[in-house]
């Protein structure tokens, strides 16, 4: 007894958790047929079901492609936009209300733009992507830059540090917590966005599978679909990103990731 | 080179004396924000610092003495008189280097020990084969040998302090600026900094100009002090200090220096308040 509590003990609680509600789901989906309801087991098979077909490989990889064509053109034209608005006044103050209103733009409207303005096409959903994308990564970018350290610019400029050395090592570093956080933000929102900007108009990717079995009314090849590629992106999140930021703060003496 | 303002009590009339720092006649205001008025920061402030002297600028907290070092380091403008700062005689032509020691170490701490100094090397445009002897030899002069690796939140505050002077001795300064620099730190390692610092100035021989609120401090570290009042900030009173050196922070001498200059100072503090 003591033994089976010792090991039960053992057992991570988000494991624990995540055990718990994977049997609740399973138990839940008794009731419902699987095409609208499936269980997590049905979830798995259906998964190895898409993934032994080759040709699945490249659905993903287009979509992928898509999602970081449109997150590069967010993430380089967000921190421009975002160094611009912190370093000059004039800039923030001409610049401030648009990204509001870009911010404001549902997505859909863009979607329905992308299609209306470039058919159906690789561009619709790249820039779709990046013109939601870009303002959280202006914005995020901007707060950084004007909370950075002002005595640490009076003391580049005390030594006589260029701009090229004074945006190397004295104000990037300050802002690569925020850039971290823009990247992450950036890559989730962009995935969600790719899916929706596919489904809406474009050749192939995984938003197109999710529309054609929505169309079949296949709840389950949907969630199979959208599940496996939900995997794909908190691998490239946990590899990618929380990697690199352990080693970016490694000067921290407490880590923050 | 700036003539320096015959003063009658500027001691050491050495010949030919020249004056690495010569501020006169230097006056500062701040707008209100939100109104037109001024206040004025610094008022009609003279002084010079002759090449290789240790001179301390005591006064009360916010009477604008980091304002005058930040004038005199260049990054802050000022509305009369003049600056300036001149490089070591006998020296090749260049601008001025400035050293600067602010309070707080402001320390770049995603960059190593070595880093932080060799941010200062590069942004002096200091070859690059010099780098790692400059930063090796401060650092052992800082007593932080063998710490190049290190990041600044790894080491205490009285350690990024000593990082911080040796990055602004790594430049090989003309002059050297430091803001209370041991203000922040603990009574018994400020005094072990204070001596350490007297230790490596002997070696590096830089011009000095030191401010702080701590008439002991300023005693036992200086050639000469001027002291400050507040509202406007102005120059009433300049000491000469000329004891030998190494010196003792409990010598009498000192003590009973000090003692009259705190005297004196509330006298004239209460008298204006």
């Amino acid at each position: 007894m003591t033994s089976v509590r010792r090991i039960a003990t053992r057992i991570p609680p988000g494991l624990a958790t995540f055990a718990v509600g994977l049997l609740a789901w399973e138990l839940l989906s008794l009731f419902f047929p699987p095409v609208i309801f499936p269980g997590p087991w049905t979830l798995l098979e259906r998964m190895v079901e898409i993934y032994s077909d080759p040709s699945s490989y490249l659905v993903v990889a287009q979509t992928l492609q898509r999602i970081f064509e449109g997150f590069a053109i967010a993430m380089l034209t967000g921190t421009a936009f975002g160094l611009l608005m912190g370093l000059k006044r004039d800039a923030e103050l001409f610049f401030d209300t648009w990204i509001m209103v870009l911010l404001t733009v549902p997505s859909v409207c863009w979607a329905f733009l992308g299609v209306l303005w470039f058919g159906i096409s690789e561009a619709a959903p790249i820039l779709t992507i990046s013109l939601i994308v870009f303002p959280f990564v202006a914005i995020n970018i901007w707060e950084g830059t004007k909370a950075v350290d002002k005595g640490l610019m009076e003391m580049g400029s005390v030594y006589r540090a260029n701009r090229s050395l004074m945006f190397r090592k004295v104000l990037i570093p300050q802002l690569m917590p925020y850039i971290f956080s823009s990247l992450r933000i950036a890559l989730s929102l962009s995935w969600k966005i790719a899916l929706v900007a596919e489904a809406f108009g474009a050749g192939g990717g995984i938003g197109q599978e999710l529309i054609n079995w929505f169309q079949d009314t296949r709840v389950d090849m949907m969630l199979a679909w959208g599940v496996s590629f939900m995997i794909v992106m908190v691998l490239i999140d946990v590899l990618a990103f929380r990697l690199w930021a352990r080693r970016a703060f490694a000067w921290r003496p407490q880590l923050a990731t | 080179m700036a003539r320096v303002r015959s003063q009658p009590e500027v001691i050491r009339p050495e010949p030919m004396a020249c004056a690495a720092i010569a501020v006169r006649d230097l006056t500062k205001k701040f707008s209100k924000p939100g109104t037109d008025s001024q206040f004025i920061v610094i008022d009609d402030v003279s002084l010079s610092v002759e090449e290789g002297r240790f001179v301390t600028i005591v006064g009360p907290s916010g009477c604008g003495k980091s304002t005058l070092l930040n004038i005199i380091a260049g990054i802050e403008p000022y509305d009369s008189g003049s600056v300036q700062v001149s490089p070591r005689q006998g020296t090749p032509m260049h601008e001025p280097r400035i050293g600067y020691v602010f309070q707080s170490p402001r320390l770049l701490n995603w960059l190593t020990t070595a880093g932080n100094i060799e941010f200062a090397l590069e942004a002096q445009n200091v070859p690059r084969e010099q780098w790692q002897e400059r930063v090796t030899r401060q650092l052992g002069m800082v007593g932080l040998a063998g710490q190049e690796r290190n990041y600044p939140l790894k080491l205490s505050g009285g350690m990024q302090q000593r990082v911080a002077i040796a990055r602004a001795l790594a430049i090989e300064p003309d002059i050297l600026l430091m803001d209370e620099p041991f203000s922040h730190l603990d009574a018994i390692t400020a005094r072990k900094m204070r001596f350490d610092l007297m230790g490596i100035l002997a070696k590096a021989k830089p011009t000095i100009l030191f401010v702080t609120h701590d008439l002991s401090e300023a005693v036992f570290l200086s050639d000469r002090i001027y002291m400050m009042k507040t509202n406007p900030a102005r120059i009433f009173k300049e000491v000469a200090i000329d004891l030998p050196r190494p010196r003792k922070p409990e010598d009498p001498r000192l003590l009973d220096l000090e003692r009259d200059l705190v005297q004196e100072f509330f006298s004239v503090l209460e008298g204006t308040g």
